[in-house]
């Protein structure tokens, strides 16, 4: 049973939904440690002063704003507390927009809210968001942070996306990415390719067939054999001339 | 067991010496390698696509103010340890570790680790927003500008998505190739046995509402219906945080640190490549209970 992180009320209007968050994703991954070479000791995370090359425990931390080249604006704890949103138990919507305007850019995490309590109005906000293909776009208070989000629905059950604010986001034109001039049919030829090799999404046919790969050379190694080296693939890029030739040879492959 | 440097070398193809905001983004590159489909294939360089808006504060030292830098510390020899020194090792038993070089690492799937090879395409509709995890840019390098454009404009004509996995260092992405604004954008995804089943969908009876109070809910909603405007909602502990900065400033309430000794450029430009390259790592690393904004 998933435990619970936090205990609220979602508000908007005269209605309230009593919730509860629950973690939706959790990840097994082979962990490793990091260890130094010449001793094998397993080492930690710390932070250095620059300055004495020595770690500084969290006590010994302040925080600090530049405002020059070493000039330093230093925010005590008493300037932090006064930053903190007042504490609150409420999923505040703010207004509501349909689904498909919110990049998937913005998703930082999602989780799912459960009901707390038989509220019927749970079920009826979720029935409404579905319906209408809506989401309710909300800020709340956890762990002294405001966050920014979104109320969802998916079946019966409602779901807050956590969402990222729009300055965190690099918009692509800061790539300074050139545009090249396209034929029409390099482009058609491209989109009937994709077309194509389109599938239907079914995400319990990937599997991390890695991590299996891993733990059996980790076995391996661990028995004392010997482990092939193997060259990582590289693709040699396929040049601008002939770009048109290897999308004709990939269609009449895909057909 | 012998044990090699673990050596970061960018065994992709070298990044553009252009000036200008290429140049500007391929210093921040993850990854570099190829992304492929069929018979095309595009030499790229994964860049990331958002940043956490902490970066102007700066963790110091209380005592003399100097800026703190996050490293790996050995506490048997009390002393921080560069890239180089480090090696990755399982723990197979309590204190006793397999360790793993680069070049074992990517032996596992040598396939994957240089080469984001899309094996299919699918409709962006159909994915499910959960299965969503970190975004980020491919950026082309020199000579696949043209590809990268025709890839992501045929992307965008037919609103579909390549499906791929690579692997970084030890883990594998099962990741989203999508066309964003002219640009070429990765989403990693979640796989789906990492993703919990809801607890809501078995108390639906207990929750279900009649339709009287569903249509009072959707008129409420119907009232309350907009465009989607990111820009109204900000954080405002930064700006309350920078509120105070600026108070502080007029009263010339700020302090110097030390001068520091000049780094070695070359080991500084290590450090930070491999620090970027940890990055999407670290990304995973960060739970549910510390991914506050500052």
């Amino acid at each position: 049973m998933a435990s619970t992180l936090w205990i609220g009320n979602i508000q908007f209007g005269s209605i309230t939904v009593p919730v509860k968050l629950h973690t939706a994703v959790s990840q097994n991954r082979v962990q490793f440690h990091l260890l130094h070479k010449t001793d094998r000791v397993k080492l930690h995370q710390r932070m250095m002063c620059k300055f004495e090359k020595t770690p500084v425990p969290a006590e010994e931390q302040v925080k600090g704003y530049q405002i020059d080249e070493r000039k330093y604006i230093i925010l005590d704890p008493e300037d932090l507390e006064q930053a903190e949103p007042e504490s609150s138990r409420t999923i505040d919507v703010h207004e509501f927009v349909k689904s498909g305007d919110i990049d998937k850019v913005f998703i930082e995490r999602i989780y799912y809210l459960e009901p707390d309590g038989a509220g019927k109005s749970y079920g009826a906000l979720a029935a409404g968001l579905r319906d209408l293909d809506v989401q309710g776009v909300c800020m709340w208070v956890m762990r002294k942070r405001a966050h920014f989000g979104a109320v969802s629905s998916t079946g019966n059950a409602l779901r807050l996306n956590v969402l990222r604010y729009i300055d965190e986001i690099i918009p692509a034109q800061s790539l300074g990415l050139e545009s090249f001039a396209l034929s029409e049919k390099e482009v058609s030829i491209g989109s009937e390719l994709i077309n194509k090799l389109t599938v239907k999404f079914q995400p319990e046919k990937y599997e991390n067939e890695h991590q299996k790969k891993l733990r059996d050379m980790i076995e391996k190694k661990a028995l004392g054999q010997k482990i092939a080296l193997l060259t990582p693939k590289h693709l040699k890029p396929t040049a601008p001339g002939k770009l048109l030739d290897a999308l004709e040879k990939s269609l009449k492959r895909a057909a | 067991m012998k044990t090699q440097t673990p050596k970061k070398k960018p065994s992709g193809p070298s990044a553009p010496k252009k000036a200008g905001p290429v140049e500007e983004t391929a210093a921040q590159g993850i990854w570099s390698g190829t992304v492929s489909f069929s018979l095309v294939a595009i030499p790229v360089r994964l860049v990331k696509s958002v940043e956490p808006g902490r970066v102007s504060f700066h963790l110091l030292h209380g005592k003399d103010y100097s800026p703190l830098e996050r490293k790996m510390f050995c506490p048997e020899e009390g002393k921080a340890v560069t890239h180089e020194e480090i090696v990755r090792g399982f723990e197979i038993e309590p204190g006793k570790h397999v360790i793993m070089t680069d070049e074992e690492l990517a032996s596992v799937s040598p396939d994957r680790s240089r080469t984001i090879e899309i094996t299919e395409f699918i409709d962006l509709q159909e994915v499910d927003p959960i299965y969503y995890d970190h975004p980020y840019f491919l950026v082309p390098l020199k000579g696949g500008e043209k590809s990268y454009c025709l890839l992501a404009e045929s992307l965008k004509r037919t609103s579909r998505a390549g499906v791929a996995k690579f692997v970084i260092d030890e883990r594998e992405y099962l990741v989203l190739i999508m066309s964003r604004d002219g640009a070429l954008a990765v989403s990693t995804l979640h796989y789906s046995d990492e993703i919990a089943p809801p607890a809501a969908d078995r108390a639906s009876s207990a929750t279900e509402a009649t339709k009287e109070e569903i249509n009072t809910v959707k008129k409420s909603i119907q009232g309350m219906m907009s465009a989607f405007t990111p820009e109204k909602y900000s954080n405002s502990r930064r700006e309350k945080l920078l509120e105070i900065v600026t108070k502080k400033e007029k009263r010339k309430a700020e302090v110097e640190a030390p001068e520091l000794e000049e780094e070695e450029k070359t080991e500084g430009m290590a450090d930070l490549m491999s620090a970027l390259e940890k990055s999407m790592r670290l990304v995973k690393k960060t739970g549910p209970a510390n991914h506050g904004k500052n």
